[in-house]
């Protein structure tokens, strides 16, 4: 039973055998370790890490001087961590307490075993730091952004707002959503296996790209003062909606745009209107959100009536079918083929001229002038002034003409188009075409952006906008400037007329379609200086109860917007 | 307290190394398992508290073992494996089913895993055989016998536990390999088995699927564990992500304590740190070496070679497992993994070579 020499030659092959297998394992080890490290590394760090988006600060909107209508306020989400809590009790507590909740609620959530529950979003930053500061473990206080208007309902229908995700719904925040949102960062954090992140593991980050400034040509004053000029009228008379628009007629500008009754940006979907949405179904509420946020200037169209007039007249002037001292006869109604088409004057306006009938807004007169210029040119002109193509203004969803057929146009059709029935078009295609037919000729793309700025206020980007000129001679504009000044100060626009300025302008009053809910829409167009034209305004009064008529009713309020805005905006008295 | 007051001629080194181990095990399982311990039982120190447990009750049992004179024993050879065969029936009969295996008898509140004792009783039984047959051991009638000896052991093992039944397998050869004054036999054996295991895998497509996975853990949802195990190994690069810091023992590798903890070492303390564990299992076999080289007589030669068999098979499957160097087997790696029956057993196995140890020539 010795433990002979062979026996111990055998384990010390044996021991060999283990010293050469475990070197050869070390040798596999190193391999993998260092060679292979990056490999299996970079594998595991892809597993081990989650990404969590840091939203980017959302571009701000600022109006002409610099004024912020849109901006972005700090935010707070907070939630808890049930694995990471240690006093439920006092958490359930401090948070019941901070965030104004429900004890036994914020307790069900604090005792919920998940991997993170949220207690309340939108909660304001003062109260997240507060909660920040009481250093309970397990409570997570997250910042983040939400989007925020100043002044609430300041040209709600114009600047739009935007959805959870920070995208842009209506409004300049759709159409310009790509300049505004920037870049989201994200935060690289390493999670266990259920995904919970784990303490006091560094973070990698990719910081997030804050969204461009928009520069708009809105100024926050005028906006302002127009918005109360057509709350005042709303009230009074208790319409049911009322249009401003404000623009510069040589570059196209937009000074203002009011679309009353406006919205809160800040709460988009409460109706304002005071109908309660638990009444309604989920489609009626949704039709209900989509009408409030409508932009009457550019979504829905109506029939102008005698403003369009200005546009009869241009064309038959540039054509040359009629001059300024020729004469008509108005025995209050026009017999065209079957049909007896009346003027707003029951009595007639006796004999005329065409200045006169201009001042008097005489339909007989634009009948006859019409005829005179025949369909097919009358269409022509329609054509050339750019009424069947959108305007192009930088808000989405600009409503087209409405328009009979070229072939389809009869006498009938013709003498109600010369004075404005009969075809449809947006506040904005007739402000746009008015300010082509006074400025010179030059058809002019309405808008609003004017200039992108970084974060430091500095222009990256301007906006170019297209022209066209020629669309009327500057002979036949100039005359229309003058005519439309005398309409103001001698004929059925003198409500619109200011002491000491020189104001050209139009109205209308135009009943709706049935024709039989005898309602009507009481619109004026003014502009000024009436040489050399700086600022174009229009109003449009839907369904004013007792007086109707736009010279009475709407001519006023421009007046009393021009009053301010015209010592405003720099315009000197002649 | 292992160290006799008397008679101070145990092998200090190989002690402690053990203790090092030991020490050093019991850190890295709390490392790897606090984990999930709080997931799974709401306590961090779950499986500490069960491995520390069956420490103290190996190291109070190595440190008896170790001064029983190892002779001591020899009438305990046969009973003892057939004790590990009844156990063996036992748990095929009555045995706990865990992860789909059946491997575990319990006893009231402990659970006991025979496979583990069966280790130990197959290194004593073989010892007492082949040195008291060590005159035939030229004959290959002889190694055949011996051999044979052993085979209702590892099939019973087998049936449940295949990675055990090889480590037994494998300490019978290197036990029966010293015995002999020969060589070729082994050869002849070592090329039988290399066919034999050839067949075996073919035989059932699953086994052969294993060897698919290994070449291509990405490539299968079962390689699944083997694949978590490269990330961490790789993840650990020169000196790892520090004690404590792993990230793929967060449930990313399942079970991380058991037989797939190497890389989780290695992702914590890096190739250094992975190395020196490797080390002092080198240490220690090397110490297995010249107990056994020493040993007064062939029957504790034997004990100190079946030792030395055992902890280097266990050691080398398990870290080239871990390394995905052999297709996936279970073993865990001894003194470091979670398991109590494993560290209990090992401990008085390190007893016995102790006493071995101690009346070295």
């Amino acid at each position: 039973m010795k433990n002979k020499t062979y026996n111990k030659k055998k384990m010390l092959v044996v021991f060999l055998c283990a010293v050469v297998i475990i070197t050869g394992l070390i040798g596999r080890l190193i391999y993998l370790m260092i060679f292979d490290a990056e490999y299996y590394q970079k594998l595991a760090q892809d597993l081990h890490e989650r990404e969590r988006e840091i939203k980017a600060a959302r571009g701000e909107i600022v109006d002409r001087n610099g004024v912020v209508l849109a901006t972005n306020e700090t935010v707070c989400t907070i939630s808890v961590i049930h694995s990471q809590i240690e006093d439920p009790e006092l958490v359930a507590e401090v948070l019941a307490e901070e965030l104004d909740l429900d004890m036994q609620e914020v307790r069900k959530k604090v005792d919920k075993v998940s991997s993170m529950e949220k207690i309340k979003t939108n909660v304001d930053k003062e109260t997240g730091d507060r909660i920040r500061n009481y250093d309970l473990a397990g409570v997570k206080v997250d910042e983040d952004y939400k989007r925020y208007y100043p002044y609430d309902e300041l040209a709600s229908k114009v600047l739009g707002f935007t959805g959870g995700d920070n995208q842009g719904i209506i409004g300049l925040e759709v159409k310009y959503d790509e300049y505004l949102k920037g870049t989201n960062g994200t935060i690289l954090t390493v999670t266990d296996a259920r995904g919970i992140e784990l303490e006091g593991v560094a973070e990698d980050r990719i910081e997030p790209v804050p969204g461009e400034t928009l520069r708009v040509s809105l100024d926050y004053n005028i906006q302002a003062y127009c918005e109360q000029a057509a709350l005042k009228v709303l009230e009074e008379k208790q319409a049911d909606s009322v249009s401003v628009l404000l623009m510069n007629p040589q570059n196209g500008e937009i000074y203002a745009m009011v679309n009353v009754p406006e919205f809160n940006l800040n709460e988009p979907f409460e109706l304002n209107n005071g109908v309660d949405p638990d009444s309604l179904s989920d489609e009626e509420l949704q039709d209900e959100l989509n009408r409030m946020w409508r932009n009457g200037c550019i979504n829905d169209t109506y029939e102008p009536g005698s403003t369009f007039k200005i546009i009869t007249s241009s064309a038959c002037l540039e054509e040359g079918v009629v001059s300024l001292d020729d004469t008509f006869t108005c025995p209050g109604y026009r017999i065209v083929e079957d049909r007896k088409i009346r003027c707003h004057k029951t009595g007639g306006h006796g004999t005329e001229t065409f200045i006169q009938g201009l001042q008097n807004s005489c339909n007989p007169v634009f009948i006859d002038i019409g005829m005179r210029l025949g369909a097919d040119r009358f269409y022509d002109y329609f054509e050339q002034f750019g009424l069947l193509r959108l305007t192009n203004i930088d808000l989405p969803g600009e409503a087209g003409t409405i328009m009979h057929k070229k072939e389809d146009i009869g006498t009938v059709e013709l003498a109600t188009m010369t004075f404005g029935q009969s075809f449809q078009i947006t506040p904005i295609q007739m402000a746009t075409t008015v300010s082509s037919l006074i400025n010179g000729g030059k058809r002019v793309t309405p808008h609003l952006a004017m200039a992108v700025l970084d974060g430091n206020g500095e222009t990256i980007e301007e906006f170019q906008y297209e022209s066209q000129d020629g669309i009327v001679s500057e002979e036949t504009s100039e005359t229309m400037r003058m005519l439309l000044k005398s309409v103001v100060e001698e004929g059925s626009g003198k409500n619109g007329y200011i002491e000491g300025y020189s104001i050209g302008g139009k109205t209308a009053t135009s009943q709706t379609l049935p024709r039989s809910a005898n309602k009507y829409i009481a619109s004026f167009i003014g502009f000024a200086p009436a040489e050399d034209p700086q600022i174009l305004g229009m109003v449009v009064i839907h369904n004013p109860q007792g007086v109707y008529y736009g010279g009475t009713i709407a001519a006023p309020v421009l007046r009393s917007i021009y009053d301010n805005v015209l010592p405003y905006l720099g315009i000197e008295k002649s | 307290m292992e160290r006799p007051a008397k008679k101070s001629r145990f092998d200090d080194t190989l002690i402690a190394v053990v203790l090092i181990l030991v020490g050093i095990g019991l850190i890295l399982l709390y490392s790897t398992s606090a984990y999930n311990g709080r997931i799974k039982f709401q306590d961090s120190l779950y499986y500490l508290k069960k491995q520390g447990f069956a420490t103290l009750l190996g190291l109070v049992g190595m440190a008896v073992t170790a001064r029983i004179d190892y002779h001591r024993w020899i009438p305990f050879a046969v009973p003892g494996y057939l004790a590990a065969v009844v156990l063996s029936v036992a748990v095929m009969l009555f045995g706990d089913e865990y992860n789909g295996s059946k491997r575990w008898l319990s006893l009231g509140p402990v659970s006991f895993q025979p496979s583990e004792f069966a280790k130990v009783a197959v290194i004593l039984f073989l010892a007492w055989l082949v040195s008291r047959n060590v005159k035939k051991m030229t004959k290959f009638r002889t190694l055949i016998l011996v051999m044979i000896s052993i085979l209702p052991i590892v099939a019973l093992v087998g049936a449940s536990n295949l990675s055990t039944a090889i480590i037994i397998l494998g300490i019978g050869v290197i036990v029966i390999f010293t015995a002999s004054p020969k060589y070729s036999p082994f050869i002849w054996m070592g090329a039988a088995g290399i066919s034999f295991m050839a067949v075996f895998l073919a035989l059932e497509s699953y086994r052969l699927e294993r060897i698919a996975i290994w070449r291509n853990p990405e490539k299968y949802e079962k390689g699944y564990q083997t694949l978590q195990g490269l990330y961490a190994i790789g993840s650990g690069g020169l000196f790892g992500r520090g004690l404590g810091n792993s990230v793929q023992k967060l449930g990313f590798l399942p079970e991380a304590q058991n037989d797939m903890i190497f890389s989780i070492i290695c992702e914590e303390l890096g190739l250094v740190g992975a190395s020196v564990i490797v080390l002092l299992f080198l240490v220690l076999i090397w110490r297995f070496f010249v107990i056994a080289t020493r040993a007064k007589d062939l029957f504790g030669a034997l004990i100190a070679s079946g030792a030395m068999a055992h902890m280097m098979i266990q050691v080398i499957l398990n870290i080239a497992v871990v390394t995905n160097t052999i297709p996936n087997t279970g073993i865990t790696l001894p003194f470091i993994s979670y398991g109590g029956t494993s560290v209990l057993f090992l401990l008085l196995e390190m007893g016995l070579v102790l006493s071995v140890s101690s009346v070295i020539e």
